[in-house]
């Protein structure tokens, strides 16, 4: 059952689910041997192709509109003034 | 409260001075955004920030000068929400992880958990149903979108920040975007796009 050829595949040897796969790719924390594999894969494998686009637009989707702006501008005085209350 | 086991540091007050500056202060929109995200309120966030650049600098030679300041202070702000903010508010609901990641390590998981969602419908979505989506998912579920997808964290890092292993940052994140999905996908279907 286990593929040893699969560069996902766990120090144990255990067979890396899709869901692990898609998540290595997406998450950019996959190696360049990984990358290939994920290509392939999807290839044969029609839940991880419909599920590859979509997720990946839901990040950066996320990414372009949940940053959510710029800190009040009196923050940061008001914790410098704070440290110098306490340090003194 | 320090992300690495490292020795404890012996700053001068001028050093201490310059990581502040230079190496804490510039992640203040991220935590602010953070703050945000979790408390759902503006100034609460502002305090939550606060109290965590001022237990930042009070615990300042637990952290080693040049390393990842960004993922300690996380750290140290999810701490401070979890410990002092969460206790003083209404305490929500708690998830049995446990069970979740089971089901969610799962072969069947995928198969059986993929929300009607489409790629085209996500696109006309304006923004507003993102964030709105984002912000109604339990705190757990929607750090973890956070830590990753927006503040680019590995999931290494994650599992430092949140005290908890590798696997269950794969499965929590696996859950959460699923559960953004549902959502999404009851907002796309009530524009229309609910047709195959």
């Amino acid at each position: 059952m286990n593929n040893p050829m699969n560069p996902f595949a766990k120090p144990d040897q255990q067979k890396p689910t899709c869901m692990e796969m898609l998540q290595t790719i997406l998450d950019g924390q996959a190696t360049e041997e990984q990358k290939q594999y994920f290509k392939v894969h999807m290839d044969h494998c029609m839940p991880c192709y419909k599920s590859y686009d979509l997720d990946m637009s839901l990040k950066q989707l996320v990414q372009s509109k949940c940053c959510g702006g710029a800190a009040p501008t009196d923050l940061v005085e008001k914790i410098k003034q704070q440290i110098l209350q306490k340090s003194s | 409260m320090e992300l690495e086991e490292a020795p404890k540091q012996n700053y001068s007050e001028k050093e201490k001075g310059e990581i502040f500056n230079q190496e804490f202060l510039p992640h203040i929109h991220s935590m602010y955004n953070f703050g945000y995200r979790l408390t759902l309120d503006r100034d609460d966030a502002k305090d939550l920030v606060q109290d965590t650049y001022l237990k930042a600098y009070r615990f300042i030679e637990s952290f080693q000068k040049g390393t990842n300041a960004k993922a300690w202070l996380f750290r140290i702000l999810k701490n401070s929400f979890i410990n002092d903010y969460r206790k003083k508010s209404k305490e929500p609901a708690k998830v049995d992880y446990q069970e979740v990641e089971t089901y969610y390590n799962s072969e069947e998981v995928d198969r059986q958990i993929t929300p009607d969602l489409r790629v085209e419908s996500l696109k006309d979505m304006i923004g507003d149903e993102i964030s709105n989506a984002l912000n109604s998912l339990d705190v757990d579920f929607k750090t973890v979108i956070i830590l990753c997808d927006l503040e680019g964290f590995k999931y290494e890092e994650m599992a430092k920040i949140l005290d908890i292993p590798i696997g269950t940052v794969r499965s929590r994140l696996h859950r959460a975007r699923n559960l953004l999905k549902e959502k999404l996908s009851e907002y796309a279907k009530s524009m229309g796009y609910n047709k195959a």
